[in-house]
């Protein structure tokens, strides 16, 4: 990090840790806001364009939710704003995948949705989370309807291969974990709390309270504060009518679930961008995009994909090939370039030596989901989960995830893979045919209807799709610190905006608040030279 | 051939090691590996896709100093992830001695040991590997 130079000082890296140790990551993130990093400092409504730019031309270049958001915004305020996407359509990763759509990664082989009508999956982007205000502001603005998504299902299973003992390689109910791990771990710490050996942590009255709060947790037994297992963990009988109480369940061993590994699923609360409430687009990911275009003023050039970006102190000039392979130029006063640096650092481009290093500082994210279509929504009628992730432990899978969508309906679309990293390599290393039939093999040792039932399948690695190159910007702390504040600065008439000029990374959210930043910042000068 | 070789293999062995017993294995175990964790990007042909994935044939990076690919199969580099955790001394150095000496390049083969002195102090230490995927 650049501030660390004194080898005896505490560094901002130590402070943070010191930060989190004492006070968990709320704390930390407080520190960091405090220290610069900027992380509380989400925007909640566009900025405020006001003036509109005296008519100054704005070139936008992509249409995923950065490009779509600066054209939005710039023409609305009355810019004259021109936009070149290099796809035959719009949305750049805010993207679905249904019936005929094609897809040929570098590499590859062609690729067609085989998927009924009606059906669909998200390839990349595919929750939104609450806390993410700028895609529900346009969500809300463009009437894009909106769903649940279920993030978590405590019905569904977690199998686990790589643990040991009876509970590891078969499925088994998240609800049985979640119980029985909490209810040991509160009985052993009332334990030891009523024997006195922590009598030195509470301040007088807080004992009681502190034990109150340990039975509720656990579901521990009045009296003597045993976990004895709950009906929350599921019934060997659920209760029904007449004279039917049901019969309860008897909770795993401790010692069981530690060596299955299968408690590394559960956290005390969801992390910020995964917390209920989630919501999906009734309809596919493509809707957002879909409600910019609806609204929006400039035509979108498909097909345009730039050559090159040039520029004199009073103009910038994008050269491009057209979609009938024709060049051809367009010149404006500012160019918002949402190009995904994967992809951005192959364009010729009139910048200094140390923006270009920048461009290049940052890695992308090695990934790969399938959708594999469904005849029968055997996850639904067999074994009661309504949507949600079945977590398993090969990392080549990582979650079999349950469609939000379509409930109690005839087929359903259940993503089948989603590894990241080296994991992500390999399975795209596979043939088309080959991937699909991974995914099957390893979601069979979950679910004994998977293979038979499956009728269709559309799987993509995002590192080797073009015009993406990747999934998301992976920035490290040196990159954040010697790269990334360069790149949120103009080079000249040139702005950079998009997920990874973020701390949103990977999410719609950083591209749409990036948009809202570097626009801000275009206008403010705009304005002053008008 | 080599695609044959990586799907006979079967997804059980996908992600796990491959043992090996002799030179002739080592080539062998070097073209399954490298088909399986990296031919995705570099091609089965080593010739990568130009402008976007780097070609191994021919690349005096890859048939140079063998510690600085192995280096970069370590700790990853640009879009490269890091391999790390995910494959042994062994596998590193059965791919990096394959590449070394296919598709024109003539460079000598390494061995475990050289791969274990670049990773350093051992295996890595585990990672707190988080199994809920983000985003």
């Amino acid at each position: 990090m650049a501030t660390e130079s004194n080898g005896a000082a505490f560094s901002r890296r130590d402070f943070l840790q010191q930060l989190q140790g004492w006070g968990g990551t709320a704390l930390m993130m407080a520190g960091m806001d405090a220290l610069g990093f900027g992380i509380a400092s989400a925007a909640t409504a566009p900025p405020d364009l006001t003036g509109g730019g005296g008519g100054k031309k704005v070139i936008v270049l992509g249409t995923g939710v950065a490009g779509l958001t600066s054209a939005y915004e710039l023409s609305s305020a009355g810019y004259d704003v021109t936009v070149l996407e290099a796809r035959d359509r719009v949305g750049g990763r805010s993207y679905t995948a249904r019936k005929g759509t094609k897809l040929t990664e570098l590499g590859g082989e062609p690729q067609v949705c085989d998927f009924d009508e009606g059906y669909y999956i998200n390839p990349g982007p595919w929750r939104i989370p609450y806390s993410h205000r700028g895609y529900l502001h346009y969500a809300k603005k463009f009437k894009v309807g909106l769903e649940l998504f279920n993030n978590e299902n405590e019905h569904a299973y977690i199998k686990f291969d790589k643990g040991t003992g009876p509970l590891a390689g078969r499925p088994v109910r998240k609800q049985e974990i979640t119980a029985d791990t909490r209810g040991y771990a509160n009985e052993i710490l009332a334990k030891q709390v009523r024997q006195g050996a922590l009598d030195a942590e509470f301040a007088p009255g807080d004992k009681e309270l502190f034990l109150d709060y340990l039975r509720s947790e656990g579901y521990l037994t009045k009296d003597d504060f045993k976990y004895i297992g709950t009906d929350g963990r599921g019934m060997d009988e659920n209760p029904g009518a007449g004279l039917d109480p049901g019969k309860p369940s008897t909770p795993h061993k401790l010692t069981d679930i530690l060596h299955s590994q299968t408690w590394r699923t559960l956290q005390s609360v969801g992390s910020l961008d995964m917390q209920h409430t989630m919501f999906e687009p009734i309809g596919g990911m493509d809707q957002l995009p879909a409600g910019f275009v609806r609204n929006l003023k400039p035509v979108i050039r498909l097909g345009h994909v730039v050559e090159k970006i040039s520029q004199t102190p009073e103009q910038v000039t994008v050269a491009f090939t057209g979609p009938d392979g024709q060049k051809g130029t367009v010149t404006g006063d500012y160019c918002v370039c949402t190009i995904p640096l994967s992809v951005l650092r192959g364009i010729d481009l009139d910048v200094t030596p140390e923006f270009k290093e920048a461009i290049t500082g940052v890695s992308y994210a090695l990934v790969c989901k399938i959708g594999l279509q469904m005849k029968t929504r055997f996850w639904e009628d067999n074994h009661q989960i309504y949507g949600g992730h079945v977590y398993v432990d090969d990392p080549g899978v990582n979650v079999i995830s349950l469609p939000s969508t379509g409930w109690l309906g005839e087929k359903g679309v259940v993503l089948g893979f989603y590894p990241q990293g080296a994991a992500a390599a390999r399975v795209s290393a596979m043939s088309l045919a080959g991937r699909r039939d991974y995914a099957l093999w390893v979601g069979q040792k979950v679910f004994p209807e998977y293979t038979e039932s499956n009728d269709g399948s559309f799987s993509i690695a995002w590192h080797r799709v073009p015009f993406n190159m990747g999934g998301w910007a992976q920035w490290t702390e040196e990159g954040r610190a010697k790269y990334y504040p360069k790149l949120l600065e103009p080079q000249g008439r040139l702005y950079l905006a998009g997920e990874h000029l973020s701390y949103i990374t990977g999410w719609q959210e950083g591209g749409i608040e990036s948009a809202w930043s570097q626009i801000s910042k275009l206008h403010k000068r705009a304005m002053a030279t008008a | 051939m080599r695609r044959l070789a990586a799907s006979i293999t079967g997804f059980g062995a996908l992600f796990g090691a491959v043992a090996l017993s002799s030179a002739a294995q080592a080539q062998t175990a070097g073209a399954t590996l490298f088909a399986q964790n990296c031919s995705a990007c570099h091609q089965l042909t080593g010739l990568g896709i130009h402008g976007a994935f780097p070609a191994l044939a021919g690349d005096p990076f890859v048939v140079g100093d063998p510690t600085k690919p192995a280096y970069v199969l370590l700790h990853g580099r640009g879009g490269m992830p890091n391999f790390s955790e995910d494959l042994s001394d062994a596998d590193i150095a059965a791919i990096l001695s394959y590449v070394r000496s296919s598709w024109g390049n003539h460079a000598p083969p390494l061995d475990a040991a050289l791969v274990a002195s670049v990773r350093g102090g051992g295996a890595a230490p585990p990672k707190e590997r988080s199994v809920l995927p983000g985003h």
